[in-house]
């Protein structure tokens, strides 16, 4: 498989990656999340775990298991986490979290190993099963920096019984975090087929299919139905542009059918859209990454007009496909986009405007910052280099 | 005849958990801040960048530009790195320039967060015992390891010279030796400076 890899990054790149492995040999590495498909966790442990196992580290991935009360309460705990005051979390909460997690207890080995990554808050509990000798790591994927208090001060004694803890960047690090901080970004995997090459016949047919002009420009933000998305103010932005620029805008994402507040985001949108013919808003089921890439590939212009995000890796996705992104200037946005060399970024619906204009004028411009975007991407965050990242901290830890 | 051993450098970052949000708070922190905490703001940021026309050398730059210093951001990012050969050097050089700078060093910024860089070199398996073997070697290694062997090994060794020029001198080719010495590392990509090693290698 490393082979296919071999295209992207240059052979002595990946010589050292086989060389660092085997400083490891022997290691054995668990990785344990709460779901094997959907979202972005399960998604790169897919890729991840196989081509650790093909350095020569034995690696494996374990899913927790849970009833739906049990994963309301997880749910409950994320949204508390990464954005406080909506709700709180109950005795009968605190209840229901801990007799899953000892159910887990018991179904998942996690003694064979001598690295345990734990993904998430939803397994956070299973440290108490760690064995002396044993380094357990706690990836944590969202913004923890400003969490709900009283679920911060539940879930820290777990947290701080960990030997280290991996973060996208150091902003989503809570204070009071006494365990080893490393600061990993995400990364995303071009041999995925969000990622991969397409052939100009699919791209062509996927536009012909949604009624979008391909010769005509397209602007395109991909992003679930959510207000954090801000895609009422992407359509503003794009009626500012329109009066001087002929161009047409995709708002492609999806929304769950359990999901109330995606299905009212996405009313909102084909309000806003009302009955203009060049704005196209499509609800694509969340499988279906060809056709997002199609549309990522065949986009004049990729937007992400975010007012909070994780950490936004669909911008390194577009960058990916050499697409000059304007981004919001904040969190992970920020770490991906370098100003007026990789895209923008912005801070205003009225500044997306500008610069999406000064793009749809400039296409020696695009093409340059295109390609810049395209180095940054491989540079920086493909999945070779998270797999470095890890074996480091897995290094660190195990010779501390 | 001396071996030539290719070397590479990998590094992971670790949050220090110093967040700063003055110039003030961040002269101080300069100060106390271990040395590859200053690595990883400046060579990390070397490497990370290079091949690309940022503004600014390095974080440390970019964030007193933010925060309306362009004047010691300027200072900041033209620290020549190939001249110094230890982390002690460029930290008073930093302070220095903090020292001769302007009024406003209380004001409120945005935070600025200090990362260590974890560091690990690893042997790329690949050797040169002569000039040949040496000239494929470049052109095989990654280029962590190019940035090994022309950068980090100075501070590593606290020499001036770069590990390829001092093997090159000891092979008797001090013109290739000098013609590596004199690359401007701050201004090329490292696939640039590859391709300029290849050249002075087969003149």
């Amino acid at each position: 498989m490393f082979e296919e890899y071999a295209k992207y990054i240059d052979e002595g790149t990946l010589n050292e990656l086989k060389q660092l492995a085997k400083e490891l040999k022997g290691v054995r590495i668990l990785h344990v999340n709460s779901t094997k498909h959907g979202g972005g966790v399960a998604e790169i442990l897919h890729r991840m775990v196989p081509l650790m196992n093909e350095l020569g580290i034995e690696t494996h991935w374990e899913v927790i298991r849970g009833n739906v009360e049990f994963f309301k309460v997880t749910k409950k705990i994320h949204n508390l986490l990464h954005m406080p005051g909506r709700e709180t979390l109950s005795h009968q909460d605190v209840i229901t979290y801990m007799r899953q997690t000892y159910e887990n207890v018991s179904h998942i080995d996690t003694d064979y190993y001598d690295v345990v990554f734990i993904h998430d808050p939803q397994p956070l509990g299973l440290i108490v099963k760690k064995k002396q000798g044993q380094r357990w790591i706690w990836r944590c994927h969202i913004d923890i920096s400003t969490p709900d208090e009283e679920v911060w001060k539940f879930l820290e004694m777990f947290v701080n019984g960990y030997d280290g803890s991996i973060f996208h960047i150091p902003e989503f690090v809570r204070e009071g975090v006494q365990i080893p901080a490393f600061i990993i970004p995400p990364s995303i995997d071009p041999i995925h087929d969000k990622n991969r090459e397409l052939d100009e016949g699919f791209i062509k047919s996927t536009l012909e299919r949604f009624g979008i002009d391909p010769e005509r420009p397209i602007v395109l933000q991909v992003s679930r139905f959510d207000r954090l998305k801000d895609p009422i103010g992407v359509i503003e932005a794009y009626r500012m542009v329109k009066r001087r620029y002929d161009c047409q805008l995709v708002l492609a994402g999806s929304f769950a059918d359990d999901d109330p507040e995606g299905a009212e985001v996405y009313r909102e949108v084909m309000e806003a859209k009302g009955d203009d013919q060049d704005i196209f808003v499509l609800n694509l089921p969340p499988d279906s990454h060809r056709e997002i890439n199609a549309l990522q590939r065949s986009a004049t212009v990729v937007v992400q007009k975010s007012i909070r995000e994780g950490f936004g890796l669909v911008v390194s996705e577009a960058m990916w496909k050499y697409k000059p992104v304007i981004g919001s200037n904040i969190g992970g946005i920020r770490r991906q986009i370098i100003n007026g060399v990789t895209g923008y970024l912005v801070n205003s619906i009225e500044g997306t405007a500008f610069r999406v204009k000064q793009l749809l004028a400039n296409p020696k411009d695009r093409e340059e910052m295109g390609r810049n975007a395209h180095e940054r991407v491989r540079h920086s965050f493909l999945i070779t280099r998270h797999i470095k990242d890890y074996l480091l901290v897995v290094y660190k830890l195990l010779k501390s | 005849m001396s071996t030539f051993v290719f070397k590479s450098e990998l590094w992971t970052a670790q949050y220090t958990g110093l967040r700063v949000n003055t110039v003030a708070s961040f002269m101080r922190a300069l100060h106390e801040v271990d040395d590859d905490t200053i690595y990883y703001h400046l060579y990390r940021n070397l490497f990370e960048y290079h091949f690309l026309p940022t503004d600014y050398g390095n974080s440390f730059a970019y964030w007193l530009a933010e925060n309306g210093f362009p004047v010691l951001a300027e200072k900041f990012s033209a620290i020549d790195l190939m001249e110094c050969v230890c982390i002690a050097d460029i930290r008073a050089e930093m302070l220095k320039i903090l020292h001769s700078g302007v009024d406003g060093f209380e004001r409120l910024c945005k935070p600025f967060y200090f990362i260590r860089a974890i560091r690990k070199v690893v042997d790329t398996g690949t050797v040169a015992n002569s000039l040949e073997e040496f000239r494929e070697g470049i052109k095989k290694v990654g280029i962590h390891s190019l940035f090994y062997h022309l950068v980090t090994s100075r501070l590593v060794h606290g020499e001036p010279v770069n590990d390829f020029s001092r093997w090159l001198r000891s092979m008797g080719e001090e013109e290739k030796a000098e013609k590596i010495e004199r690359i401007d590392l701050m201004a090329y990509s490292l696939y640039d400076v590859r391709d300029m090693i290849l050249n002075y290698l087969e003149s």
